[in-house]
Order: structure tokens, then C-alpha cells, then sequence
């Protein structure tokens, strides 16, 4: 009953350790390992699978317990809905059209139509509190490292690790993350950098002077090639001019669910669907 | 891995709990804010380790330390190093913790995650990764605070499972 009689610091610990250290510094360095670790990951295929459990089974249970005058209330709900999105849809169908049609006057590449796929959440907030999410597409399905993630609302995040089946999103309102944003109604471009848990994103560096006001909505600019332009991002919530200082402070709030929904959407955007992923497709933007 | 002494009923509890807690670390929970939720695996850890010093020691630990580092598709290596620390820790003062009253136990609890949550952030940020910010430190206060039930359950189950010894 003496615990570490015989196998002390050097015999009990230090081992345990240097192979901790050793294993890090292989995954820094080595390419081959990230991969070995990406594909061990499948190890955590039945784990994950038994924690969606709970979900999952609530989920069915409320298809079950759902009366027959809840369920056609509900379909009525949707039928409208669709009625109205497909009327848009029209709309929208004739002004790419229109668009495309303007651009092959002027030249220009058509813009291609976009590749999108639906995931569903396994986890979220897999590392103890970091803003991330876990999804169950990976490699397997052409998942990339930078893709963009949305769902209904607008922007999620964008794909920071992937293995075999499932890959990590890092939220647009992680610490690490920015956005290059556009203001819809003046065209002012500016970034939206995310403040970390339980805080707003904030636009920095934008000067006093610029046109920009409560209530804007903040759409992709497409700049920094790792969101396509165009999609909802964020709402102005405050703005602070203060004279003292030369650059304002803004406060926005995400437009998207932010991983509360049970399913996202990862999206290819068109220029890559061509080519490989990555710096091909950069440096086919460059040529044109 | 187990040397059985006195036959135990069901020796495999301990590594069915450890299980659960893996569960338990990747279950996604929507409402409840993550900052809040504790780190299930090593709550777990520290138990075993001041039941069985010898038995549940660090190898162990390493292991399912580097399981939680593949699953969560974190640094492989950063949570099997943090975890064999805070279990050779516990292993090696498991005798003078057993003795403690539970609110002491807790309060050395405590200060195992605190350092597991320091040398994560002191590897992430070697590492290059995003060192995210100081809410973490509310799993370790949420997961000192619950050691008594994990306390209280775990003991039932290890009562169960007839293990003795160390």
C-alpha cells in the first residue's frame, strides 16, 4: 500500500512526459503526423455517436409526441414559407441571370454557382470553452482547412481542423478570428474581429469620419479569400465616436446561430471548385 | 492491468467511468454555456488515482489523456502530458488527500486543474495555438465545487464493482 515506492519521479513520471513533449513537437513539425493524428480520430466516431444520443432520441420524440393538428399547423407554417421563399428565389434566378448576362458584356468571369453540403453538430465546445464546434464532415467529404461555414442566419465560422469524419469550425466570435466585412448601405469595407466568449465583435480601425451607424448589416467583402462576398455577417449594435481618439469603437452582433442550430452548412465557394484547393486557386485569382 | 486481489465483481468499472466522462466531454450541450462545464476526464482521473495510487496511475492517464487530445482533434500530447502530471501528483499525496475532510479535498482539486489549465495554456500558447481567454478558469472553480458529488457517485461505483486496495 505505498503508493510510488519503487518508481519514483524519473520511473513514474518523466517518460510519461518526455513522450507528451516529444509527440507535440512531432505534430508541430512533422506533416506525416498530423495526418496519423487526423486519421486516429476515428477512435471517436462511437464516442461521439453516443453523446448525439440524447439529442438525437429528443429530437424523434418530438416528432412522435407532436398531435395530428400540431403537425398540420406546422406543414401549413412550411408550405407558406416555401411559397414565399420560392417567390424570392424567382426573383433572385432572374437577377443572376440579368448579372451574369451584364458581365459577359463586360467580360468579365461569370460568377460560378456554389457547392454547399449540410453537417451536423457532433460537439460543441470541444476544448473546454474555446469557441469551436465539432461537425460529422471531414476529409472524407472534401473538407478543407478554411472553409466557410454558414447556416440560416448568415456566417458561422470557418473550418480550422479536419479529420477523417469530422472537422473543427472555429466561430467568427473566437478571439483568433476575423471577418473582412463590407457595410451594406454605405460600401464601407472594414474587419470584424471576434472579442472572445460573451463578448460583442468589434470592427476596429475604421476612422471617425467613416460612414457607419447602429443597425447596419456587415456582408462578407470577399477580401482575404476565405469568405465568398456577400453573406450576412453582422449587425452594428453601438457605435462610439470619441474625439480623443483617431479610430472608433464599434460594437456588432452575429447575425448567424452561432452553432446553436443542430445542423450547418459548409460551403465551396465557386473559384475553388475548379482548381485544388488553396494556393492554386489564389493564384488563379491573381491571373484574371 | 488490473492485478485482481480479491476477486474483484467488476473490474472494468473504472475504465466504464472513465468512458462516461469522455462521453460526457464531447456532449454537446446548447443551453449551458461552455465555460461552465467542467473537465469531466480529469475529475474522474483524480478520483481513481486517490483510490487505486498504483493500479490507476499514470499510464493511464497518459492514455486517456491522448484519447481526449485525438477526439477533440486538440494537440496530440497536450492533455496525456497535463493529465499524467495532476495524476502523479494525486498518486503520490493519495494517502495524506484520502485522510482530508471532502471541502479540503475540493480545495485540492482545485489547484490539480488549475495547474492542468495553466500548463494547457502555457503548451497551446508554445504551440502557437489560439490561447483562448481567462473563462476557462470557471470550468475549474464549477469542477472543484462538484468534486463532492463526482466524490459520492464514484465511491458508489467503486462499492459496486467489490475493488479494494490500491
Amino acid at each position: 500500500m505505498v503508493p510510488h515506492a519503487k518508481s519514483g519521479f524519473w520511473r513514474g513520471l518523466a517518460p510519461y512526459l518526455l513522450s507528451s513533449i516529444f509527440l507535440i513537437s512531432a505534430y508541430m513539425n512533422i506533416g506525416a503526423v498530423k495526418v496519423a493524428a487526423s486519421s486516429l480520430a476515428v477512435i471517436g466516431i462511437p464516442i461521439h455517436f453516443v453523446a448525439s444520443l440524447p439529442s438525437m432520441t429528443l429530437a424523434a420524440m418530438q416528432g412522435r409526441l407532436t398531435t395530428t393538428e400540431q403537425l398540420r399547423r406546422q406543414s401549413e407554417f412550411l408550405r407558406e414559407q416555401n411559397l414565399i421563399l420560392r417567390a424570392r428565389l424567382q426573383r433572385f434566378e432572374f437577377l443572376e441571370n440579368e448579372n451574369n448576362r451584364l458581365r459577359e458584356l463586360l467580360q468579365a468571369a461569370p460568377q460560378a454557382v456554389e457547392k454547399v453540403t449540410l453537417a451536423q453538430l457532433v460537439a460543441v465546445n470541444p476544448d473546454l470553452g474555446s469557441l469551436t464546434v465539432l461537425v460529422n464532415k471531414g476529409n472524407a467529404d472534401d473538407v478543407y482547412i478554411g472553409q466557410p461555414v454558414i447556416d440560416a442566419g448568415g456566417i458561422v465560422g470557418q473550418v480550422t481542423k479536419s479529420s477523417l469524419f469530422t472537422s473543427k469550425i472555429s466561430l467568427i466570435t473566437e478571439e483568433s478570428q476575423a471577418v473582412p466585412v463590407q457595410v451594406v448601405r454605405s460600401g464601407v469595407r472594414a474587419i470584424l474581429y471576434g472579442g472572445g466568449k460573451n463578448r460583442t465583435l468589434r470592427v476596429m480601425y475604421l476612422d471617425r469620419n467613416v460612414d457607419i451607424q447602429p443597425d447596419d448589416v456587415l456582408v462578407s467583402s470577399g477580401l482575404g479569400e476565405i469568405y465568398p462576398p456577400g453573406y450576412p455577417v453582422a449587425v452594428v449594435t453601438a457605435v462610439e465616436r470619441n474625439i480623443a481618439e483617431s479610430f472608433m469603437n464599434i460594437e456588432a452582433r452575429p447575425m448567424s446561430h452561432l452553432g446553436r442550430d443542430r445542423e450547418v452548412l459548409l460551403l465551396w465557394p465557386a473559384q475553388l471548385k475548379s482548381s485544388d484547393h488553396g494556393s492554386d486557386a489564389m493564384v488563379e485569382e491573381n491571373s484574371e | 492491468m488490473i492485478q485482481v486481489e480479491s476477486a474483484p465483481r467488476r473490474p472494468w468499472i473504472p475504465f466504464l467511468t472513465l468512458l462516461a466522462a469522455l462521453i460526457l466531454l464531447v456532449l454537446p450541450m446548447q443551453e449551458l454555456p461552455g465555460g461552465f462545464v467542467p473537465d469531466w476526464v480529469s475529475l474522474v482521473l483524480i478520483y481513481w488515482a486517490l483510490a487505486f495510487p498504483v493500479r490507476m496511475g499514470v499510464p493511464i492517464a497518459w492514455v486517456t489523456g491522448l484519447i481526449v487530445d485525438i477526439i477533440t482533434l486538440g494537440i496530440p500530447g497536450a492533455h496525456a502530458f497535463t493529465k499524467s502530471l495532476i495524476v502523479y501528483i494525486t498518486g503520490s499525496l493519495a494517502l495524506r488527500i484520502r485522510a482530508f475532510p471532502i471541502w479540503q479535498q475540493s480545495v485540492v482539486v482545485f489547484l490539480l486543474l488549475s495547474l492542468e489549465l495553466a500548463s494547457l495554456v502555457i503548451i497551446s500558447g508554445l504551440t502557437g495555438e489560439a490561447v483562448t481567454g481567462l473563462h476557462r478558469w470557471t470550468a475549474v472553480v464549477v469542477g472543484a465545487l462538484l468534486w463532492p458529488l463526482i466524490y459520492h457517485v464514484l465511491r458508489r461505483s467503486r462499492h459496486s464493482s467489490n475493488l479494494r486496495g490500491s
